[in-house]
Formats: structure tokens, sequence, C-alpha cells
């Protein structure tokens, strides 16, 4: 359950542009330890812009992002993964001519002193991983490549998991299969901040959620109040 | 069958370099993502290098061929921001900027070395470091130290490289780089420093390649650079762009090809036979005959 203690993320009044096309204007959310709150946007509204610029990826025009008591934003993609950031990008983004083994300990790429450790553990959450390692990863299906991309963040040991996307593309009963497991992973403790179209079933699984359209917060609340509006309902519930 | 043994050899220690000098290409084209044309001339330098640092020690081999890696190191870890500088966006090779940087550069150290080193002459390495030395001869059949070592220095180098890149951390980063630079930049890979020790680990092969280079002809001159780079950028065409393995095999059968070429029909017309063969090859696969890796 979310907890009332500081925010561990906390993103503040940012702005991003891509040359003339603003993506991004002055958002502000907050993830708190526990939590799982979703994204909820239609495509291009900017929920990839938003992830990738919490990672550091892009240049912020305006505003600045804290994470875990320190300011992240303008410090590099790598030296915010050292620090606890990660992210499961859109379409898996797995190396499909890697193995399976390779693509989870690229994910401990700073910190491969406990890459056995941690391997362990994502073995133990997946077992099909195990069973894959020397696979190359083009021969997954798309569910277990999710997986694997899971597995491959978990590998980091974040502090928050940030996933972009991950039923796109993925048979309905494999859908669930995703939310249950994300689900699971916040109940052991990782924060999870969720970018989905699919915002019902990221909303059951949710604490909080915000709603972004076309580059800016909309609305923000609850789960159950994001359920129950009725402009979400219209827009994103096909209610 | 005599000729053709001797010339097998022949082709192959040839090749060996060629197959070392096409993987540190490759190796910059797949990691730091430049088209490094002019990279042979860098390997000359490093030549032009080692033979000074012998004449000033009076004769310490081991010293020059310590200088010649460092240079070639150098060379690479100085030029890099260069390259970085001109490159529009990371994430991709940006072919005609980082091409011409490096023409540019290649250009400037064959200037360098013609004016600055006996009046542009070729240099000669006296006994070329001890690889004229013969080790075998059996009729019109020798090996010599030179091309002993250019193969046996070749394979080595090559399975320590493969070695690297499948089974270390920094390999395991430079094929993910390679396979999809954007990607591994969302996982946390630095894309700059994984680059700057591509740059790195090419000049060391650099300097490799100048002392074997250095055995195999016994001399150097400025414009040998730009001679081999037309080659070693053929092969890697040839081979399929950013292709590893397929540069290899092609390396080798370039220094095989011109090596049979030498021995039946005239070592003049090697160059032009096989830029033919490989120009013909082109047309058929525009895609290299391994398929191309970026």
């Amino acid at each position: 359950m979310a907890s009332n203690s500081a925010a561990l993320l906390s993103v503040d009044g940012i702005s991003v542009s891509y040359g003339h096309v603003q993506a991004l204007r002055r958002v502000s959310l907050e993830v708190r330890p526990g939590e799982i709150v979703v994204l909820i946007g239609a495509n291009g509204a900017g929920k990839t812009s938003l992830l990738e610029s919490v990672l550091g990826i892009n240049a912020l025009r305006e505003g600045n992002v804290t994470f875990a008591g320190a300011v992240v934003s303008g410090s590099s993609a790598d030296r915010n993964v050292r620090a606890g950031l990660c992210l499961v990008p859109e379409g898996r983004g797995v190396f499909a001519s890697m193995t399976v083994l390779d693509n989870l300990l690229l994910g401990a790429h700073h910190n491969m002193r406990n890459a056995q450790k941690n391997l362990n553990r994502v073995y133990e959450w997946f077992p099909v991983l195990a069973q894959r390692k020397d696979q190359v990863a083009r021969t997954l299906s798309g569910g277990e490549r999710q997986m694997l991309a899971i597995g491959r963040a978990l590998m980091s040991a974040p502090k928050l998991i940030m996933v972009d996307e991950p039923s796109i593309g993925l048979a309905p009963l494999v859908v669930n299969d995703i939310f249950a497991i994300l689900t699971r992973l916040n109940r052991e403790g990782y924060a999870i901040l969720l970018a989905e179209q699919n915002a019902y079933k990221a909303l059951k699984c949710a604490h909080r959620g915000y709603v972004l359209e076309t580059g800016s917060v909309t609305l923000a609340g609850s789960s159950a109040e994001l359920l129950a509006d009725p402009g979400v309902r219209e827009a994103y519930l096909g209610a | 069958m005599q000729v053709f043994i001797a010339q097998i050899i022949n082709g192959l220690s040839t090749g060996s370099i060629y197959v070392l000098l096409v993987t540190g290409f490759n190796l910059l084209l797949l990691v730091a993502m430049i088209i490094h044309f002019s990279y042979p001339q860098v390997v000359v330098f490093s030549m032009y290098i080692t033979w000074i640092v012998i004449k000033v020690t009076g004769g310490s081999i081991l010293l020059g061929i310590l200088a010649g890696i460092a240079s070639s190191v150098a060379v690479n870890l100085v030029s890099a921001p260069l390259f970085q500088k001109v490159m529009q966006k990371r994430g991709a090779v940006d072919i005609n900027s980082t091409m011409v940087l490096s023409m540019g550069l290649g250009m400037i150290i064959t200037d360098v070395l013609s004016h600055s080193f006996n009046n542009g002459l070729p240099i000669s390495f006296p006994g070329g470091l001890g690889g004229s030395a013969s080790l075998l001869r059996v009729g019109l059949i020798s090996l010599t130290t030179g091309q002993a070592l250019s193969l046996g220095i070749g394979i080595i180098v090559v399975s320590l490289f493969f070695l690297l890149l499948y089974r270390t951390r920094s390999g395991r980063a430079f094929r993910a780089i390679a396979e999809d630079p954007n990607g591994a930049r969302l996982v946390g890979i630095p894309l700059v420093r994984t680059g700057l020790a591509s740059y790195a680990l090419s000049g060391v092969f650099g300097g490799v390649i100048a002392v074997l280079f250095a055995m195999m002809l016994g001399y150097a001159s400025p414009g040998l650079g730009e001679q081999v780079a037309h080659k070693v950028l053929a092969v890697s065409i040839i081979a399929g762009l950013g292709n590893l393995a397929g540069g290899l095999v092609v390396g080798l059968a370039l220094g095989i090809l011109e090596a049979i070429v030498q021995g039946y029909i005239s070592g003049s017309w090697s160059n032009a036979i096989a830029f033919v063969i490989m120009l013909v090859v082109i047309l058929v696969r525009p895609k290299g005959l391994f398929g191309t890796r970026l």
C-alpha cells in the first residue's frame, strides 16, 4: 500500500521539445515508495517522452527531476541507472541477437558484483528465462521478451522501475500475466511508474494515476477516482 | 605446387594483417559509430614512431614496439573528441561527416610524415625488426619470422578479441551498442565512454599491426596508409559493413588472392585484379557477402 512518506520520484514542471515540437509542457508528478503509478494517455500524448526524460535521455527545457532525494535531471542515463532508476522500453527493447543471459547481464552493467545473486532472483521470478538462458532473444515469444525486459531491469537492482506500454502487442491472457507480475514486484517493494494505453487494466493494478494529453497532465487522482471519472471513462475506458 | 604453397603462406600472412585492420575498422564502425577510413594511416604513423624510438634508443625493439602501440592508442584517443564533435547525433553512424574528418586526419598524418622524416622517402626497418629471418626453406617455399609472427599473432589477437566480445562486460556493451545504440542507452550503457574504449582497443590493434607490418614489409612510407586504406574499406564493404566474422574471411581471402596473382601473373596487377573481383562481388551482392551488421 502507498505510504505517505516523501516522494521517491518527483517530476517538477518539466518541459521537453524536439525541435519545434513541444513534447511535454510543465509536467509534474510524483511516485512515492511502494506505489504503482500509472500514466494514461493516447498515442503521442508524451508518455514515452516523459519516461525517457526522467531516465535522462532528453534535455529538459525547464523544470527538474528529483529521485531518492537528489536532483537527477541533467545527469546521463547511465548515471541515473546506477542511482536506481530504470526503464523497460516500449516494444520490450531486448537485444534480439544476444542470448537471454547476455541480455540479463546487460542490465547488471553497473552492478556486476551482485550479478549472480540478482540472476538467481530473476530466474526464480521467471523460470522460463532460466530454461532459455542460452537461446538468442529473437527466438522468444512476445510475452517472454517482456519478461526478459523486466528481468533485465531487475538486474540493475532498481528502486523505481518505469515500464513503457508493457501490454502493447501482447495477447490478453499474456497481458494479465504481465500485470500480475508487476503487482507482485510492487508487493516485494519495488515502486513502479507505468505508462499504458490499456487504461482499465493498468488502473486496476495501480494506486494512483495521471492522465497525459498532448504533453500536459490534465487529471490526477487515485485509481478509484480515475476509474469513476466520466471523462476518463469516455476517453480511455470506452464506457 | 611449390609456388602455390609459397604464395598461400604469403597470402595468409598478409591476409592476417588485413584481418586485423578490418577488425579494428569494424570495431570503430560498430561501437564508436564512425567510418574511420584513415585508420591505416594511424597504423603507418605508429610504424614511424616505432622506427624513431628504435633509432633513438640505439636499437631497442621492445621500446619501439611499446611506443608504436602507445602512439596509435594516443592518436585514436585524441581524435575521438573530434569525431564526437562532428557527429550529428549519437545513436547512428554519421557516415558523411566522420568519413570526411577521417580522410582529413589521414591527409594530415601523411603530410606530416612526408615532411618530417627522411625527405618523404620510405624509411627502412633494418632486417624488418628481425622479421625477415628465415625460419624454414624448402625449395621455393620459405617462411620468415615476420610471416609466422603475423599469422600467429593475428590468430591470437583475433581470438582474444572475440573472447573479450563474448565473455566480458565491456564486450557485451560493445555488442549491445552495435545492435541498437538507442536501446543500449536506455538500459544504462554509457555510449560515449564505451565508445572511447573502442577507440583505445582499436589503437592497441593498430600498434600491433604496425609492428607486424614493419616485420613483413621491412619499410614504411607516407603513402602506405592510403594504399592500404582503400583495401580495408573494400574488405569491410565486401564482407558486409561491420560484419566482424565476414571481415575475417574476406581479409584472409584478399591476402591469398593478391599472393596468387603475384605468384602466377604479376605483382603489379594484384591490386587491379583484386579490385575487379571485389567490384563484381559488390555488384552481385550489394550488402556484402555476409550482410551488413549496423
